[in-house]
C-alpha cells in the first residue's frame, strides 16, 4: 500500500492549485493508487490564528465517511500565537489529529525559539510527530508577496536545509520528526549530528529534489528513515512515488520497499 | 498508583482519539476497503520512448564517470536518448577561448562512448566570434547536432547574430539557458544574488526569435527556476520558440499549463539531470497517451529531423 505523508488541502494565495480539497485529492489518490494521505490545511500557514484552519480541516474530513477512511489530519500550530497549548490539546484530544506541522519562517520565529521546543516536547508527550517543511514552493519561482527567501549564493535569507532542523532535534531528541520536501542539503554533519539523526525517530519524505538517489540515502540514513510523500498539490503527484518504485532489488528488497511505501509512515504515526 | 504526565497524556489521547475518529483509516486495516494500487507506475513509465532534450555530461565533478552514471539513471527510467552538452561555465572575464573547445571534447568522448544513447550539442562563448565560428565547423564535422548556450551573452546580443545565422544554415536547434525575471533573481530579476546580468530572459529570446523567425529556439527548463506561467505566456505568440520542461522544479500542473498556453507541439521532455522530476511531471499530467508520446519523444525528434539530426 501507499501512504502519502505529505499532502495538503486549502488555498495557496500566490498561484492556482488543484486537487486541494478532500474530494479532489481523493480522486487523485484513486487515480494513482494511493491508499492514505496525511493532510494539513495550508490555510493555517496564512491565518494568524491557525486553529481556524485546523477546524476547517476537521469539519471537511468529518463531512464524509470516505474522507475519514482515507485521510489522516495534522494540525498546524504556531507556538508564538496565544492559546496554542489549548489549540494543540483540542486538535489531538478532541479532533484526533495525528501530528503537528510547524512553519517557523512563515510564522516568523526561530527554530531555537523556546516555544517551539515546548511544542515539540508536548507533541512527544502525546506520541505524535512534528513535521518541518523545508520548502513550500521553489524560491526561484516565488511570488513577490511570498516570504523573502531566495536560494541564491548572496541571498540574505536562504532556504532551509536539513541542518536547519538540527537545533530542535538536539533540544528534544526523543521526539518524532518528519522532514518534508527536502529540496536542499539532505546531509547533516558527519559525526555527532549524523549519529543523532540516525538514532532519533526521524523520517524524510520522498518528494524533495534532494532525494535523487534513494538507494544511497537508505544506506546512509537507514531503511527506517524514508517514507513516500508527494507534497501535493505543489509538486507533481508521481515523482515521489517514482523514486521508490524505481529502486532496484540490490538497493531495496520487497521488505524495504514496503517500509518506504507505508511501513515507516505507519510506525512514526503510531498506527501500525 | 502515580501516573506521570507523559503516560497520562498518551492514555488520554488514545481514548479521545478513538472517540473523535471512530472507524478512521479503514484503508489501513480492512482488506475489503483497502485500495489496491491499480496504477503500476513502472509499467506506465516504460510505455513511452523517451528522448531527453536537455541533459549534461561533465558537470558533475563529484562523480568520476558521470557519463556512465547518467546512462545508468537513463536505463532505470527508460530514457532511450539524451541530448547532452557541457556549457561554458565561466561567468565573467577573463574568459578563455579554449573553454568551449575543452567542454565540447568532453561531450564528444561521451558521444563516441555511447553512440546509441547520446547526441551531442556543442557550446560556445560568443565573446570570441572568430573562434566560435571555427568551433561550430569543428563540431559539425565531429557529428554534433545542435547548440547549447549559457550565461556569457544574452541571446539577443549582436555577438550572437553570426552564430544564430550559422545555426539557421545548419537547421540546428539553439538551446539557450534562460531565466525568468520573476524567478531566480526575484521579482524583476535582481542580479545581485549570484546571477549575472547576461542571463537570457523571455523578452530577450522573443527579440531574437522575431529577428530570426526561421531559427529554432529552445527555451531551457521551464522547471528550472523562474515562473513557468510567465515564461509560457511570454512565448504564446512566438511560434519558433519551443520549451523543454526540464529542471528540478516539478510543480504540479506545469505540463498541463504549458500545453494549455503553447499547444502540444512546442514542448519537449527534458531533465537537466533531474531525472525523476523530468519523467514524473509528464506521467502525472492530464495528457492523453498520444500527447505523452509527443512530449516524451516525438516533438523533439521531429524538430531534430528538420536538419537530419533525428534518431531512428
Amino acid at each position: 500500500m501507499w501512504l502519502d505523508i505529505n499532502a495538503y488541502v486549502g488555498h495557496w494565495p500566490f498561484h492556482q492549485v488543484r486537487y486541494n480539497t478532500c474530494r479532489t485529492l481523493l480522486e487523485r489518490m484513486n487515480q494513482f493508487g494511493v491508499d492514505i494521505s496525511v493532510i494539513a490545511n495550508m490555510n493555517g500557514i496564512f491565518y494568524k490564528n491557525t486553529q481556524s484552519a485546523n477546524e476547517e480541516l476537521w469539519q471537511e474530513i468529518r463531512s464524509e465517511r470516505r474522507f475519514r477512511d482515507r485521510f489522516i489530519p495534522f494540525a498546524i500550530i504556531n507556538p508564538s500565537y496565544a492559546g496554542w497549548r489549548n489549540d494543540l490539546k483540542i486538535c489531538v484530544e478532541k479532533w484526533g489529529m495525528k501530528g503537528v506541522r510547524v512553519y517557523p519562517k512563515y510564522h516568523d520565529y526561530e527554530v531555537t525559539d523556546p516555544s517551539l521546543t515546548e511544542l515539540v516536547q508536548r507533541a512527544r508527550d502525546y506520541g505524535i510527530p512534528v513535521a518541518f517543511q523545508l520548502r513550500m514552493v521553489d524560491s526561484r519561482s516565488r511570488s513577490w508577496m511570498d516570504i523573502a527567501y531566495v536560494n541564491g549564493k548572496a541571498s540574505p535569507q536562504k532556504e532551509w536545509t536539513v541542518k536547519s532542523i538540527v537545533p530542535v532535534v538536539k533540544a528534544v531528541p526523543d521526539a518524532k520528526f518528519l522532514i518534508l520536501n527536502v529540496a536542499n542539503g539532505i546531509f547533516v554533519d558527519k559525526g555527532g549530528d549524523m549519529e543523532l539523526f540516525r538514532k532519533a525517530e526521524i523520517v524524510f519524505d520522498t518528494s524533495g529534489r534532494q532525494v535523487s538517489n534513494l538507494g544511497n540515502l537508505l544506506k546512509t540514513y537507514g531503511n527506517g528513515k524514508f517514507a513516500f510523500g508527494t507534497h501535493s498539490p505543489f509538486l507533481d503527484y508521481l515523482t515521489g512515488m517514482l523514486r521508490i518504485a524505481a529502486l532496484r532489488e540490490a538497493e531495496a528488497d520487497d521488505n524495504v520497499r514496503a517500509l518506504v511505501r507505508s511501513g515507516n509512515a505507519k510506525r512514526i504515526l503510531g498506527i501500525v | 498508583m502515580k501516573i506521570g504526565r507523559r503516560s497520562f497524556l498518551r492514555q488520554t489521547t488514545l481514548t479521545s482519539t478513538a472517540i473523535a475518529l471512530a472507524g478512521p483509516y479503514a484503508a489501513l486495516g480492512s482488506e475489503k476497503k483497502r485500495i489496491e494500487s491499480s496504477y503500476e507506475i513502472m509499467e506506465k513509465m516504460r510505455k513511452y520512448r523517451k528522448f531527453d532534450a536537455h541533459a549534461h555530461v561533465g558537470m558533475n565533478r563529484s562523480h568520476p564517470d558521470d557519463a556512465a552514471r547518467q546512462i545508468d539513471e537513463n536505463d532505470r527510467l527508460g530514457i532511450e536518448w539524451a541530448s547532452i552538452s557541457y556549457p561554458v561555465l565561466s561567468r565573467e572575464v577573463p574568459f578563455r577561448p579554449e573553454e568551449a573547445r575543452e567542454n565540447n571534447d568532453v561531450i564528444y568522448k561521451a558521444m563516441k562512448r555511447f553512440p546509441n544513447r547520446f547526441i551531442g550539442f556543442f557550446t560556445l562563448n560568443p565573446h570570441f566570434p572568430k573562434e566560435s565560428l571555427e568551433e561550430i565547423k569543428r563540431c559539425v564535422d565531429l557529428g554534433f547536432r545542435g547548440y547549447k548556450g549559457y550565461l556569457q551573452v544574452k541571446i539577443n546580443d549582436p555577438l550572437y547574430y553570426p552564430i544564430i545565422e550559422k545555426l539557421i544554415d545548419l537547421k540546428m536547434i539553439c538551446l539557450m539557458h534562460a531565466e525568468c525575471e520573476i524567478g531566480v533573481g526575484g521579482h524583476r530579476m535582481k542580479y545581485d544574488i549570484g546571477e549575472k546580468a547576461f542571463a537570457t530572459i523571455p523578452e530577450d529570446m522573443i527579440e531574437a526569435a522575431r529577428r530570426y523567425p526561421e531559427a529554432i529556439f529552445q527555451w531551457a527548463h521551464i522547471g528550472g527556476g523562474g515562473d513557468w506561467e510567465y515564461m509560457c505566456k511570454s512565448f504564446a505568440d512566438i511560434p519558433n520558440i519551443y520549451v523543454d520542461c526540464s529542471g528540478s522544479n516539478n510543480e504540479e500542473g506545469i505540463v498541463d499549463g504549458a500545453i494549455r498556453i503553447l499547444g502540444e507541439d512546442r514542448i519537449f521532455f527534458g531533465t537537466d539531470n533531474s531525472f525523476y522530476q523530468g519523467v514524473g511531471k509528464i506521467l502525472a499530467s492530464n495528457t492523453s497517451e498520444a500527447q505523452k508520446r509527443k512530449l516524451f519523444f516525438d516533438n523533439y525528434n521531429n524538430m531534430l529531423r528538420k536538419g537530419g539530426y533525428h534518431v531512428a
